[in-house]
């Protein structure tokens, strides 16, 4: 298939995401900003709204969202050309609330990545009826995304475990519907979302939120250039379409996915020069944790090793205690330049970086959900009981988006949740569903030790936090500087909102889901306040960005 | 959004507070700390934004409101020729503060659908010239030429010169900067549950403590109505919570404030290219009612309107909706002195407070230092509450 990019064709693979056509075509800059930056993929998951792209006329479309599967007319995003008044969408006549289609299923389930697919499937099991709304253009998240660009290489086991969940959700008789984004959550239990028809509300009597998380940003200088981008970015291209970000690739960050993402891009052909870890060598002071990391998991485990092993087999080096500092762009490609235990340069194509998750609470928030603040890890931690319970009547949620544990612990907090939704409803268990309760609740137990013994190995040293400098972007979507938050504080601003005011740090596409964090930090070392749960921005709706179009449009049955 | 740190330290004797640190409180501490006096101002919430400003500059009467409240159309007419005069301050101060407030007065447009809505536009237009404003009535044809962004459904609209937009935010800041400079203390999360009497002072009892002051300035919003009944004021003032929806940038293409004849809407596009999309939806009020949130049915029905109106706002997502309270107050704005309550002064603007707050501030703060205002002031006597 063909598709036209700036009036140049270029080849594409049918099912695969724009980002992955362009990126196999070695165009990494996608649009350019107000100020005149240039911007690609960052996130590659739909989050920070950067690689913006003109489809078919239609503005600011997420390259790394849209499927080619059609021959379509790609444009740049400039600084925001007039979106054009016709089309066939031009003026429709308004609308009010009450010509909205509502579904009222017995329970809602927003994500399908492991943990709710496996809330759904419960759900069901249990004889509740289900519906699943999932942002991505096929059930699996990002842990069991498949491969959607037809006719590349066969699924490994990693797509083959995701795909036997979904089928078994699939064929329970669980009604799933992809590219379903759910912009909006409002008291006391109601859901806005809109698919490519329109736009429709839900009202379940459960709602079980397993929207998961977004990869962490890191800001130093030129983390915002085409070609950086997070470690899920250059996995999702892999795993999704079998392309590579780049042909010389750097990888730095904190975690185990690095690791197996230089392993995938090494079979893939690409040269990764090093993985650069920020927690120190894994010693014989280690054993500890690598002992109770086997006792509860010992199959990870060995996928660790195998992962160390190939890497060192293929010459990628393997740096512990040192983190990445600054990109520059450097004769067509990037200059990254890492410091710590060892300091030294890059010349690559693409720099990814896995520093950690940020969960994607905002729908548990809007709802009123209680959340507490981890001080260790610098961020919100959804209050529920152990079958995912939250302080908000009808509201369950499960994995990453309440605090980061992994694809296995929110499979098995899944289960969990979707059989407790499923009580609460009235429905009861059968023998089979007790036992596969008691056994996701071990799973859970057992997954959540193997993380915990996992985050103690990969615990940074914070002194290795990277101090930066004035003309580092804190915030990507309104290129706020963090040398222009200090000047704001210097004119009297304290408070996050006064910053946001002073400015616009916090307002753009990504909804502060970057800035916000990073802010935080900033001001807890500027100004010694400590942070806690009411620290930084309220959630605000939309928690996506969502097109009037689609608004002013009833989906249809 | 939640603010710790805006509140400095409190007071505890000053020579003029300022209860209320909206576009009216922020203005009136300013105007009197440039001429040597000692000024506090004192917030509920967070000064300049608790209530949200979205950055209307409207003149022409808002049709909403004349639906909503015919009774009252004289009264508002009373005050009408303050609007192009408000206008034309919010220039005046963009120049003295050698600031960048993104004001642009291109004009505004109230859209009609029908003869019957154009027909009342006329009647409206012609109201307001006998007033002294400029307005006229554009047919299809005309518009093309001034405003081609408008959808198939308008068949005219009536064009009001003086109206246009400005970017509260950079307003905003702008005037909390000017404020520090000039040397007022700004206190935020302070609220004050009382005022009264103490010998010749005023003592206000607050959520941090007790503030002593000469001189009292309420500019609270819907937060007046408490503090003013010590005064034996009745104030007829409200909570209207209402919604707005904001856009991403885009190239600018809406050079008009537009409104409807007959619909509750606002659009205008910002200096930086964002669509702000508002007019009147509601929005609700939190139980303790000392902030808005948004509301379903307002996201779809106003944007929805929006996209009718402006059809390429279809093609453009929204990124942001926010609640902000309106204060109407059944007409005129409330300015002026108290009268029997020596040194008491109060400062609502009215309906299109944001429009009016500058020039009335302004004109309180002037009698505030016993000069004679530029404009009459009895239209807008609290008196009238008695």
């Amino acid at each position: 298939m063909k598709i036209e990019f700036e009036g140049e064709a270029l080849e594409a693979c049918p099912g695969e995401s724009l980002a992955a056509t362009l990126t196999a075509h070695g165009i990494r800059s996608f649009r350019t900003t107000e100020r005149g930056a240039e911007r690609g993929v960052f996130c590659g998951m739909g989050v920070c709204q950067d690689c913006l792209v003109e489809v078919d006329g239609k503005p600011n479309q997420r390259a790394c969202t849209v499927k080619v599967d059609r021959p379509m007319k790609v444009r740049r995003e400039g600084s925001g050309r007039a979106p054009a008044a016709s089309g066939p969408a031009a003026g429709r006549p308004p609308i009010t609330i009450e010509e909205i289609p509502v579904e009222r299923p017995q329970v809602l389930v927003v994500g399908a990545g492991p943990g709710g697919l496996a809330a759904a499937y419960a759900a069901r099991l249990a004889g509740a009826e289900v519906l699943v709304l999932d942002e991505g253009s096929a059930p699996g998240g990002q842990y069991f995304k498949q491969c959607s660009a037809a006719g590349v290489a066969p699924p490994d086991a990693q797509h083959q475990e995701g795909r036997r969940l979904i089928d078994d959700v699939l064929g329970s008789g669980v009604t799933v519907r992809s590219n379903a984004s759910v912009w909006g959550a409002f008291r006391p239990l109601e859901f806005a979302a809109t698919k490519p028809g329109g736009s429709f509300l839900v009202q379940p009597e459960q709602a079980i939120i397993a929207t998961g998380a977004f990869d962490r940003g890191w800001p130093v200088p030129g983390w915002t250039l085409p070609g950086v981008m997070t470690t899920g970015a250059a996995q999702t291209l892999w795993r999704t379409a079998r392309r590579l970000p780049g042909k010389r690739v750097l990888i730095a960050g904190n975690g185990p996915l690095n690791l197996q993402l230089a392993v995938e891009l090494v079979a893939g052909g690409a040269d990764v020069v090093a993985v650069v870890e920020a927690a120190p060598a894994m010693g014989v002071r280690r054993v500890r944790e690598i002992a109770a990391m086997l006792a509860n998991a010992p199959r990870l485990v060995a996928d660790g090793v195998r992962y160390l092993s190939t890497c060192r087999r293929a010459g990628v080096r393997l740096i512990n205690g040192s983190v990445l500092t600054s990109v520059v762009p450097h004769s067509g490609g990037l200059r990254a330049t890492i410091a710590g235990r060892e300091t030294a340069s890059f010349d690559v194509d693409v720099v990814c970086l896995g520093y950690g998750f940020h969960p994607s609470n905002e729908l548990l928030r809007a709802l009123g959900c209680e959340h507490a603040f981890d001080p260790e890890q610098r961020r919100l931690v959804t209050v529920r009981d152990t079958r995912g319970k939250t302080s908000v009547d009808g509201v369950w949620a499960l994995g990453d988006c309440t605090t980061l544990g992994g694809a296995r612990v929110g499979q098995a907090e899944g289960t969990l949740a979707g059989f407790a939704a499923a009580r609460a409803l009235g429905c009861a268990l059968s023998a089979e569903a007790v036992r596969l309760e008691a056994q996701a609740a071990a799973d859970a137990a057992r997954h959540r030790r193997f993380q915990r013994a996992l985050w103690r190995m990969y615990r940074m040293d914070e002194s290795l936090r990277v101090r930066p400098t004035g003309d580092t972007v804190m915030c990507r979507c309104e290129e706020v500087t963090y040398g222009q938050v200090e000047a704001a504080l210097a004119e009297g601003a304290t408070s996050p909102s006064e910053i946001k005011q002073e400015t616009r740090l916090g307002m753009g596409r990504c909804q502060a889901r970057y800035c916000g964090p990073a802010l935080e930090t900033f001001l807890a070392e500027q100004t010694g306040r400590s942070q806690d749960e009411t620290s930084g921005f309220a959630p605000r709706v939309p928690v996506k960005p969502v097109s009037v179009g689609d608004l002013s449009n009833p989906a249809g049955a | 959004m939640h603010s710790p740190t805006t509140s400095g330290p409190l007071p505890r004797d000053i020579q003029t507070v300022v209860v209320g640190g909206g576009i009216l409180g922020l203005c009136v501490a300013g105007f009197l700390a440039e001429e040597g006096r000692e000024v506090a101002i004192i917030d509920a919430g967070r000064p300049e934004g608790t209530t949200t400003n979205a950055g209307s500059l409207h003149v022409q009467m808002q049709s909403r409101f004349m639906r909503m409240h015919p009774d009252q159309v004289p009264a508002l007419e009373s005050g009408l020729h303050l609007y192009p005069k408000a206008v034309e301050f919010w220039f005046e101060l963009q120049r003295h503060l050698d600031a960048d407030f993104g004001l642009k007065a291109s004009g505004g447009l109230m859209v009609a659908e029908s003869r019957e809505q154009l027909d009342f536009l006329a009647k409206k237009a012609e109201r307001e010239r006998s007033l002294g404003l400029d307005s006229k009535i554009l047919d299809r044809d005309e518009l093309d030429q001034i405003a081609p962004y408008l959808g198939p459904a308008v068949v005219g609209a009536e064009l009001c010169a003086d109206e246009g937009r400005l970017d509260a935010l950079k307003a905003n800041t702008a005037l909390r900067r000017w404020v520090r400079r000039v040397g007022v203390m700004v206190t935020g999360e302070t609220s004050v549950d009382r005022v009264s009497r103490d010998g010749g002072r005023f003592k206000l009892d607050t959520s941090r403590g007790t503030v002593r002051a000469a001189t009292l300035v309420i500019a609270a919003g819907p937060g007046s109505l408490t503090l003013a009944e010590p005064f034996g004021l009745t104030l007829p003032v409200e909570s209207e919570p209402l919604h707005m929806n904001i856009t991403e940038p885009t190239d600018l293409f809406i050079g008009h404030l537009v409104q409807h004849a007959d619909r509750m809407i606002t659009v205008k596009q910002l200096s930086s290219g964002h669509v702000v999309i508002g007019g009147g939806w509601p929005a609700d009020l939190s139980p303790s009612e000392d902030y808005a949130a948004v509301r379903l049915s307002s996201i779809i029905g106003n944007t929805s309107l929006a996209q009718h109106i402006v059809p390429a706002i279809g093609r453009l997502r929204i990124i942001r909706t926010w609640a902000g309270i309106n204060t109407p107050t059944g007409g005129p704005g409330i300015l002026g002195p108290i009268h029997g309550a020596p040194n008491a002064f109060l400062a609502i603007p009215g309906e299109a407070g944001y429009t009016l707050g500058p020039l009335s501030a302004r004109l309180v703060a002037d009698t505030v230092l016993g000069r004679r205002p530029t404009e009459d002031l009895a239209p807008f006597s609290p008196s009238r509450f008695r």
